[in-house]
């Protein structure tokens, strides 16, 4: 836009132009008014292209996106907005504890049931193999011979819901809007000293690639990347669920079926026991890049979690150095670390091998690391939610339920521990380990 | 008794091949017919042999370095990456000899290892004759590429005529790619940015002559492991000012056609400790980052 002395500047050269030629002409002297002329259609063509520009710069958005919260911010106090707000947040699974469910109408409950059914998909309860079974899986059924042979382990998983897409930008917007990257609560203590490292390339908190904490306009629906272990765990309590263990995310997308007491069928991929490039995005497959969540839908898994191989690797809660990772004939116990990484799985758009992009494989990263291609999804258990309404019912809605709401906002242990088991072993609470 | 006599056919025909010496295509030196290594510099004369048939000068490419920055994992996955794409630039491998390279790395990759060390004796390098096509490309064009020991080329930079294979192959070849380990020079540890150096003084001084000079061939510099250095990856020409001062400043005399570029191969890495083999590096997953840009750049300028 043109600025006010600009405008000025313009329209004095303007009138001197003007004048000169008619003086000029008066005077018949040719020069002069030609040169007046020319002077005259340059300013006018100026002016007119300083418009045209912008114009054209008023057409073109805003490149950031305007804090999402920001507008509902009218009445913090009033419950019906907070619900409302937490709903659109995502925070469905706070609302969902027993604690606060008891206390919300029916409508509310109902709204909340909905946004849980449409966001996570259920797992049921069950026994799942992890290990470096790919090969062994190649006729769909592992018997617990080929088990041991492979040295596979066994788990038992408590149900419990998965997010069925990976966490987007617009989701997480939502976390860094709520100031949660200045909500130490959140944080794992051992990295309150790294959350100050986590910004954005303006300096501003957020993911790695985000500016002034924003995303790029177009890019809400692509999961979130240039995240650390700990910014995802961080997101996750504020949403009142979870990073899922390893054995959790395993038996999500494999979906082991039981045979019998020593067999069951359980899937190298997803959609099946074979690859099929089409139902994923990785390297060869796809654009060469990251792409939304609701892309590639026929690799959907059978519970109907998307995206679980390709597009991002995702962080589970789980420690690579007690994972099932092989190199060659050597197991990752003979591996020399520096310091804890932490478990991906499921590959990304730039991984090459299809070996490297099945629900078995398992890579790890340090946790402070912020990729490319690194993103998450969460988990909550179905003991932590109360999936029926308690019969007591207030006649009217109160201010009660807010309240707890906030108190509902209580940090929840990204991964869990079950009582007496330390780091580094560390998996859900709805996890345990069978013996093969 | 009478003796049957047989009548042994004179194998003229073998003779005759010997007659006609074939020269080795790297070192133009003459050999037999039948020597699979050239007696001079040890190159393979296969090559010889199919530029002969094909009535095609193929070019040459030297991928060079210091011993552990990359060669072989870079060159096999480059050529595994470019058989695989239909788009751009895409690469046939000619004789069988050539797919060596490409399937040790990848299915030492593939077991999430990295391919052995490649062995100092030229005789057991692997070479690479491949025919490349592409849109951008009238027509196709042949290529020879080989995996060139690092400590064989610093013997042959440091004591000249030591292994006259590489010195007879970087006369010819009409681009090269300088590998360098962008791990080490972030560690501080300079020896990556001498070595390249020395490499760089070498071949600007293997052509007096202006017009084979190699100020005027195409150079380009590339980083490895760069997938963890972020600093690299983002910007590799100005990691080489900070990191590799003396390097860049070479280049900026020496070589008027050259780039940085960054690449990496392998997500994350650990270590495993061995009793034959020391310390060996092991990739955690295989996520191929900047690859082929500097093998289509060269192309380009060649």
């Amino acid at each position: 836009m043109q600025t006010r002395l600009e405008k000025t500047v313009f329209g004095l050269i303007l009138l001197f132009c003007v004048v000169n030629a008619a003086v000029g002409w008066w005077m018949n002297n040719d020069l002069l008014t030609t040169a007046s002329i020319a002077g005259t259609c340059y300013v006018l063509l100026r002016i007119a292209y300083n418009r045209r520009l912008a114009k054209r710069r008023g057409k073109v958005k805003s490149v950031t996106v305007k804090p999402a919260v920001a507008e509902r911010e009218d009445n913090p106090s009033d419950p019906d907005n907070l619900i409302q707000r937490m709903l659109y947040q995502g925070r469905f699974a706070l609302l969902l504890r027993a604690q606060v469910a008891g206390n919300m109408t029916a409508e509310q409950f109902d709204l909340a049931m909905e946004a849980l059914g449409d966001g996570m998909s259920l797992v049921p309860d069950g026994e799942v193999v992890l290990g470096q079974l790919d090969d062994a899986l190649d006729d769909g059924e592992l018997e617990d011979e080929e088990i041991a042979a492979a040295r596979g382990r066994k788990f038992s998983v408590q149900a419990f819901f998965l997010d069925r897409y990976p966490v987007t930008n617009r989701q997480y917007q939502e976390f860094v809007a709520a100031g949660g990257y200045e909500q130490m609560p959140l944080w794992d203590e051992s990295a309150l000293a790294a959350v100050l490292d986590f910004v954005d390339c303006t300096g501003t908190p957020g993911p790695r690639y985000w500016k002034n904490g924003l995303y790029e306009l177009g890019e809400e629906d692509l999961p979130v990347v240039g995240i650390s272990w700990y910014e995802a765990s961080a997101y996750a309590r504020w949403v009142g669920k979870r990073l899922p263990s390893d054995a959790e995310w395993v038996k999500a997308g494999a979906w082991p079926v039981p045979l019998s007491d020593n067999s069951r069928v359980q899937r190298k991929f997803p959609w099946g026991d074979t690859m099929d490039r089409s139902r994923t995005n990785l390297w060869g497959s796809g654009p060469e890049k990251i792409v939304p969540v609701d892309q590639f839908p026929l690799g959907v898994s059978v519970g109907g979690v998307h995206q679980l191989i390709g597009n991002v690797w995702e962080w589970t809660c789980g420690h690579f150095q007690s994972g099932t990772f092989q190199s060659g004939n050597h197991s990752v116990d003979e591996l020399v670390i520096s310091m804890p990484l932490k478990s991906i799985r499921g590959g990304a758009f730039d991984t090459y091998f299809d070996n490297q992009a099945t629900c078995q494989f398992q890579s790890g990263e340090n946790p402070l690391h912020r990729r490319h291609n690194i993103g998450f999804r969460c988990a909550v258990a179905v003991t932590d939610l109360a999936l029926r309404r308690p019969e007591e019912e207030l006649p009217e809605a109160s201010a009660a339920p807010a309240e707890q709401a906030r108190e509902a906002e209580t940090p929840v242990a990204a991964c869990a521990l079950p009582e007496g088991q330390t780091e580094p072993e560390a998996d859900s609470t709805s996890t345990t380990e069978a013996s093969v | 008794m009478s003796s049957k006599s047989v009548i042994q056919p004179l194998e003229s025909y073998r003779l005759s091949q010997y007659a006609v010496p074939i020269p080795c295509y790297i070192c133009g030196t003459d050999n037999t017919y039948d020597c699979e290594f050239c007696t001079h510099c040890m190159a393979p004369m296969a090559l010889a042999h199919q530029a002969n048939s094909q009535k095609v000068a193929p070019s040459m490419i030297a991928v060079i370095g210091a011993s552990g920055v990359g060669k072989t994992v870079y060159m096999g996955m480059l050529i595994d990456m470019l058989s695989r794409q239909t788009e751009d630039i895409n690469l046939f491998v000619r004789g069988a000899f050539s797919i060596t390279l490409q399937q040790n790395t990848v299915s030492a990759l593939a077991r999430n290892e990295f391919p052995k060390k490649t062995p100092n004796e030229p005789d057991r390098w692997n070479w690479v004759h491949c025919q490349i096509r592409g849109s951008l490309r009238r027509y196709p064009s042949e290529l020879i590429m080989p995996d060139m020991a690092g400590e064989a080329v610093l013997e042959e930079v440091d004591h000249p005529h030591t292994y006259r294979v590489v010195r007879s192959f970087l006369e010819k070849c009409g681009g090269a790619m300088i590998l360098i380990d962008s791990l080490k020079l972030q560690d501080g540890n300079r020896d990556q940015d001498y070595f390249t150096m020395k490499l760089a003084s070498y071949l600007d001084e293997l052509h007096d002559n202006g017009k084979k000079s190699w100020a005027k061939r195409p150079v380009a510099l590339v980083f490895t492991k760069a997938d963890q250095c972020d600093e690299c990856m983002d910007n590799p020409t100005e990691y080489a000012k900070h990191h590799a001062a003396g390097l860049w400043q070479q280049c900026q005399q020496r070589f008027s056609r050259h780039k940085f570029f960054a690449t990496g191969v392998a997500g994350a890495c650990a270590r495993r400790e061995s009793m034959t083999e020391g310390h060996v590096n092991v990739p955690l997953r295989i996520e191929p980052r900047g690859i082929t840009e500097p093998f289509t750049w060269l192309l380009g300028g060649m």
